[in-house]
């Protein structure tokens, strides 16, 4: 009873944080075709600037909201700046792979020299603890496994029951057909990498809630949705999601029954033989497009 | 009657060739425009710089009065120039309807969107009983109406057709023919580039020869010159 109650509440809270990070990674990638290196510092940004708004005393339930729409602007500012001069060069996947790198490492770096090495804490989204099927969890982790797919839900419907999701989810199947029926492709790339810093900048609330905060946060968790984005194929943001509570539960097993030690290699390995088996993901399809 | 559109001395191309050679062509004036040549001689170049997709090096375009040069395709499709491109892939993973709903975006377009739709279901009843199937999914002739579908809901105030009937089988491509021609008779003028003349005659007025990026030869109605003639200036050059 205890080891699957451990193992479920530890494979949703690590699945939740795991897809909030990868379907902005995949929304970037199925809009522009980009991979984002930016993703992970996004997430940092969000939890220090979320830091100090709480610092100076506004409360959480305005931080939230301020949070997530100044990490929108930055989101947007960085295509413009890093991504779009280089839109329509035939080597864009690897020039942006490079520009976006280059600008992690500079916000990366402004984070230490802005808010210095000393590590912080975010305070939670629901203070306490609380026992539930016999182990003691947050009720910080609890809302954010009540939260997370929320958020998720609101995307996909968002995507697939909005005429301004509809238009994104064109621009990413054919430029010049969007261009044709009059889509602002510009502005709509812009608002891809928006949802997507704003996202992660979410996610980055939730991390900073119940660890400490460092200039490189983020490292960690990009890397993962790398992995759950590979994983699940990067045709869909369904697909991710779906990626990303499986691996969410596959890191809670192994770290259960194998130990925390483990876990990378068990994972890589499963990544590994998933993508000798099938190249395009578990749920992906060979095209590139939001469904 | 003055043209609704006029382009003049038109340079462009990609990157640093030039494919258009100081082009002029007018369209409104003596009907729907053909546009015909050899393969690889600037039609769908000409199309495609007219609709903002390519950029202007000299020369200026006018539509409904308005210069379009160098404007943005997304200004240009709002005053109502629509095109259809060749080959069109649209978009695969989108159904018919979502389709229908992006080519009604503009705002122009989206307040006679209903009225629209069911014009286009009236030209082609075969798109309403597959509403929700993927384009991926549908057949050359079925993507080529949805294609036309779509640039119908722009509410069209001129039709840039690029080769409609490519690589289509001899039955549908008279199914969309007709569709074409009804669409003509509805109202909308029309640029055509078509490699069947048959359908080409019948189709436009006003004919212009395209070779090596120039105009070769205006053909105006009145000055009628028979299909024998056609062939021979196609494939004489
Ligand atoms: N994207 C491109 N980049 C560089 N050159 C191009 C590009 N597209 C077309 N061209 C060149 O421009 C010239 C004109 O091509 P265009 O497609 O306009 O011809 P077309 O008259 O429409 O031919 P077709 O009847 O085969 O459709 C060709 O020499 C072609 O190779
Ligand atoms: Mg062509």
């Amino acid at each position: 009873m205890d080891a699957t109650a451990q193992i479920l509440f530890g494979g949703l809270f690590q699945g939740s944080l795991y897809a909030m990070m990868a379907v902005g990674l995949a929304l970037i990638w199925t809009t522009i075709g980009v991979f984002n290196f930016t993703h992970g510092v996004m997430m940092m940004l969000g939890a220090y600037i979320a830091w100090t708004l709480s610092e100076i005393g506004l409360p959480f339930a305005l931080v939230l909201p301020l949070v997530i729409v100044v990490m929108a602007a930055v989101g947007w500012a960085l295509q413009a700046s890093v991504v779009r001069p280089l839109i329509g060069r035939p080597n864009i996947v690897l020039v942006v792979v490079i520009t976006t790198l280059a600008a992690a490492s500079l916000i990366e770096n402004a984070t230490l020299e802005i808010w210095g090495p000393r590590s912080k804490q975010l305070p939670p989204l629901i203070a306490g603890n609380t026992t539930i099927l016999g182990v003691g969890v947050s009720l910080h982790q609890i809302a954010i496994i009540v939260i997370a797919p929320v958020v998720l839900a609101a995307l996909w419907f968002f995507l697939n029951r909005t005429r301004l999701g509809l238009a994104l989810r064109a621009v990413a199947q054919n430029e010049d057909a969007s261009l044709l029926v009059g889509l602002n492709v510009k502005a709509l790339y812009g608002l891809a990498f928006a949802i997507s810093a704003a996202l992660a900048a979410l996610a980055g609330i939730f991390m900073g809630g119940y660890r400490f905060m460092s200039p490189v946060m983020g490292a960690d968790p990009l890397l993962k949705a790398l992995i759950v984005v590979v994983f699940g194929g990067l045709s869909s943001v369904s697909g991710p999601i779906f990626a990303a509570y499986l691996i969410g539960f596959f890191e809670a097993i192994c770290s259960y029954y194998f130990g925390l030690y483990w876990t990378p290699a068990l994972l890589f390995a499963v990544l590994i033989v998933t993508l000798m088996i099938r190249p395009e993901g578990i749920f992906g399809s060979k095209s590139r497009g939001l469904a | 009657m003055s043209a609704l559109l006029e382009v003049q001395s038109l340079t462009a191309g990609y990157g640093r060739i030039d494919v258009l050679h100081d082009i002029s062509i007018s369209v409104g004036t003596h009907g729907n425009v053909g546009l015909f040549g050899p393969n690889g001689h600037g039609k769908t170049t000409l199309l495609r710089t007219i609709s903002g997709l390519l950029k202007t090096k000299s020369g200026t375009i006018t539509f409904d009065g308005k210069p379009i040069a160098n404007a943005s395709p997304r200004s240009i499709v709002d005053m109502g120039l629509i095109h259809v491109p060749q080959g069109n892939r649209l978009f695969p993973d989108l159904t018919i309807a979502e389709c229908l709903t992006l080519g009604a975006y503009t705002k122009r377009a989206r307040a006679d969107e209903a009225a629209n739709r069911e014009k286009v279901v009236k030209i082609f009843p075969k798109l309403a009983e597959r509403w929700r199937q993927k384009v991926r999914t549908l057949s050359g002739g079925e993507r080529q109406m949805v294609s036309i579908g779509t640039a119908l809901m722009g509410s069209p105030k001129l039709l840039i057709l690029d080769e409609p009937t490519l690589g289509l089988a001899p039955k549908i491509k008279e199914e969309l023919c007709a569709s074409v021609l009804d669409i003509s008779k509805g109202g909308v003028p029309l640029i055509v580039v078509e490699q069947d003349v048959e359908f080409l005659l019948e189709l436009s007025q006003h004919l212009y020869l395209i070779n090596h990026g120039e105009v070769a030869t205006e053909i105006k109605p009145g000055e009628t010159m028979d299909h024998a003639e056609i062939m021979a200036l196609y494939f004489g050059q």
